[in-house]
C-alpha cells in the first residue's frame, strides 16, 4: 500500500501545489471584501458577495449567456463529432487521409490558431480579404449588438477544434465496437435513425460522457484566450471574462472570486452525473 | 458487405469532401497567408497565393530592430524568435515528460495497486477540471513569487501538467484497471520484482495508451496561451505562443503569421505522426479486452 501511495505522490502533489492554495485563496476571498486599492487588510463579510450577486441583473445575463454558450458549442460539437466519426466508421480508399484532415484541428495548437482566427475574422489592417470580414462584422455588431461577431468566432472556433477531437475520439469507440455487432442490429432494425439510438449512442456512451464533459470546461478556456488576446474587446458578458474584469479593472477581488466559483457547483454537478456513465467498471476480473 | 448503390456512395463521398474541407480550410488559409508577399497580401486574391515567398519566415529569424524609423523601434521591433523556439521546445518536451510519468505513477497505482478509496481518488483527480481558471493565475501568481519563479519558464514545467493530468491518469488507469491481472502474475511467479514486471510487461503493452496520453498531453498544452502570456513578461523567457502575443499584429500581420505557422507544423507533425496509436490508445483505455 505504501508503494500505491508513493507512486500517487508526484501527480497529487503537482495537482494541489498548483490548484490548491490559489482555490482556496479564492474561496476565502469570495467572502471577504479584498480589493487591492484600499489599504486595509481584507474583512470578512460573510457571503455578502454571493448574495450580491444573485440579485444583480448583470450576473444572470452573464450566466445565461455562459451556459448557452456552453450548452450550444457543445450541442454542435457532439453533432458534428457524431457525424465525423460515422463517415469514418467504415473502411473506405482515402480514409486515413480524410482521418487526418478531421484530427487536424484539434493537433493544430489552439494558442497560435486562436490568434490566427481571430485576427483573420476581424483583420486588424488592409489585407485582400479585410474589406470582405469588415462588412460581415458590421452587419453582424448592428444587428446583435456590439462585440456579437467576435464571439461569433470564437464560437465557431471552439466547434471546429471541439468537433474534430470528439470526432476523433468517438471514432475510437466505434473502432472498439465488433463489426458484427452492427450487422446484427442491420438486420434486426431497418431504420438507421432509430439503429443510431438504439445501438451506437448506448455503446459510446462512455466516450459521449467523456467528450461532453471535457467540451464543457474547454469551451470556458477559449473564451478567456480570445479575450486576453484582445484586450477585452469581446464585449459579450460571461462569468469568466466578467470575473477578470471585476478583478483585474476593478480590483474587487471579493465579488470577482465569487463570480468565477459561481459555475464550480454547476460543473460538479454536471460531472457527478457523467461519471457513472465513464467509471471504468467496478469488479477486478479474474 | 452488400454493394451500396451508387448514389449513397456518392453521398458519402460528398459529405467526405464536405467535412474534409470544414476541417483544413482555415489551417490552408494560414498557411496561404503566410507565403505571401505584403504586396499579394493586400492585392492578391486571398485565397491562393501565386508567387510564394519565405521571406516572412526569414524575416521572423533575421529582422534587426531598426530605430531608424520615426515613429522609433516600436514599428520594427526584432523578435527572439530561435529563444522563443527554444523555449518552447523545451517547455513542451518537459511539461509531457513530466505529465506521462507522473500519470504512469498513479494511473498503476489507481489502476493495480488499488490502494481503498481508489475510485475517489481519481475522481477527484480528474474533478480538478472544475476549477475556474479565470483568475486563478492571481493567486497562482502568489504562490509563484514566493517561490522566486516569476519570468521563469521552468514554472511552466509544473503548471502545465495539471491541465493534461487528470484524462492521462483517468485513461491509463482504466487501461490498467482493465488489464487481466495472470499478464503480471505469471511473470511475478517467475521470479520477476514487481518493479520488472511492470518495465518489461506492462509497459511495452500499454504503449499506445501512452501514446494517447502523449499526444493528449501535447494537444492541451500547445493550447495554451493565457498561462504563457500571463507568467513570461521578458522577453527572452517566452515561449511562441506568448511571444506571438506581444507582436504588433497590425503592423507584422505577416510575421506573426509565419510564426504561427512555424509554431503548428511541428506540433500537427507530431501528432499526424502518433494519430493511429492516439486512436487506437483512447480505444484500448477506455474499452475494456480491447
Amino acid at each position: 500500500m505504501v508503494t500505491a501511495y508513493l507512486l500517487l505522490a508526484p501527480a497529487t502533489l503537482l495537482l494541489v501545489g498548483v490548484l490548491a492554495y490559489p482555490l482556496g485563496w479564492e474561496a476565502w476571498i469570495s467572502l471577504t471584501d479584498f480589493s487591492p486599492l484600499n489599504d486595509r487588510g481584507p474583512a470578512f463579510v460573510g457571503t455578502e458577495n454571493y448574495r450580491r450577486l444573485l440579485g444583480d441583473a448583470e450576473f444572470w445575463r452573464a450566466a445565461v449567456v455562459t451556459v448557452g454558450f456552453a450548452t450550444a458549442t457543445t450541442l454542435a460539437k457532439l453533432v458534428l463529432g457524431v457525424a465525423f466519426a460515422l463517415l469514418l466508421a467504415r473502411p473506405f480508399r482515402g480514409r486515413a487521409l480524410v482521418f487526418l484532415a478531421i484530427f487536424l484541428p484539434w493537433a493544430y495548437p489552439a494558442s497560435v490558431s486562436v490568434i490566427g482566427w481571430y485576427w483573420t475574422l476581424s483583420p486588424p489592417i488592409p489585407t485582400a480579404y479585410s474589406a470582405f470580414m469588415g462588412h460581415l462584422k458590421v452587419t453582424v455588431d448592428h444587428a446583435v449588438g456590439t462585440g456579437a461577431w467576435s464571439f461569433v468566432a470564437v464560437t465557431l472556433f471552439n466547434v471546429w477544434r471541439g468537433s474534430s477531437f470528439i470526432g476523433v475520439f468517438l471514432l475510437a469507440g466505434i473502432n472498439a465496437v465488433p463489426p458484427e455487432l452492427f450487422e446484427c442490429a442491420l438486420l434486426d432494425c431497418r431504420s438507421a435513425w432509430r439503429r443510431f439510438w438504439l445501438v451506437t449512442v448506448p455503446l459510446l456512451r462512455p466516450f459521449l460522457a467523456l467528450a461532453v464533459f471535457l467540451s464543457l470546461t474547454t469551451a470556458f478556456a477559449d473564451l478567456a484566450n480570445v479575450w486576453l488576446l484582445t484586450a477585452g474587446r469581446v464585449v459579450f458578458p460571461v462569468i469568466g471574462t466578467q470575473a477578470y474584469w471585476l478583478a483585474i479593472k476593478a480590483g474587487e477581488f471579493g465579488p470577482a472570486s465569487a463570480l468565477s466559483l459561481m459555475l464550480v457547483p454547476f460543473l460538479l454537478a454536471v460531472l457527478a452525473l457523467l461519471f457513472r456513465a465513464f467509471d471504468p467498471p467496478d469488479e477486478a476480473r479474474a | 458487405m452488400n454493394p451500396r448503390p451508387w448514389w449513397r456512395r456518392l453521398g458519402h463521398g460528398g459529405l467526405l469532401l464536405v467535412a474534409a474541407v470544414y476541417c483544413v480550410f482555415p489551417i490552408y488559409f494560414v498557411l496561404v497567408q503566410s507565403l505571401k508577399s505584403a504586396h499579394e497580401d493586400v492585392f492578391g486574391n486571398p485565397f491562393i497565393v501565386t508567387s510564394p515567398t519565405l521571406e516572412n519566415f526569414e524575416e521572423l529569424f533575421e529582422r534587426k530592430g531598426q530605430p531608424r524609423n520615426f515613429v522609433g523601434r516600436a514599428l520594427r521591433r526584432d523578435y527572439p524568435f530561435f529563444v522563443w523556439l527554444e523555449n518552447t521546445l523545451v517547455i513542451f518536451g518537459g511539461s509531457v515528460a513530466i505529465t506521462l510519468a507522473a500519470g504512469l505513477a498513479a494511473a498503476y497505482a489507481l489502476g493495480r495497486l488499488r490502494p481503498p478509496g481508489f475510485r475517489w481518488w481519481r475522481r477527484a483527480i480528474f474533478a480538478t477540471y472544475v476549477v475556474p481558471h479565470t483568475i486563478l493565475f492571481v493567486p497562482l501568481y502568489q504562490v509563484v513569487i514566493r517561490l522566486g519563479l516569476d519570468d521563469n519558464p521552468l514554472l511552466l514545467l509544473l503548471v502545465y501538467p495539471t491541465m493534461a493530468l487528470p484524462f492521462c491518469v483517468w485513461i491509463l488507469s482504466a487501461y490498467f484497471q482493465n488489464l487481466p491481472r495472470e499478464i503480471e502474475e505469471s511473470a511475478l511467479v517467475e521470479g520477476a520484482s514487481r518493479a520488472a514486471a511492470f518495465y518489461r510487461i506492462v509497459l511495452p503493452m500499454s504503449r499506445p495508451v501512452l501514446i494517447a496520453a502523449g499526444i493528449f498531453s501535447l494537444g492541451t498544452i500547445a493550447s495554451d496561451f493565457m498561462l504563457a502570456s500571463v507568467f513570461l513578461l521578458s522577453e527572452h523567457n517566452q515561449t511562441i505562443p506568448a511571444g506571438l502575443a506581444t507582436m504588433e499584429v497590425a503592423l507584422d500581420e505577416l510575421l506573426a503569421v509565419a510564426g504561427i505557422n512555424l509554431m503548428a507544423i511541428p506540433v500537427v507533425l507530431v501528432c499526424a505522426l502518433f494519430a493511429r496509436g492516439y486512436v487506437r490508445g483512447l480505444t484500448a483505455a477506455m474499452v475494456e479486452g480491447a
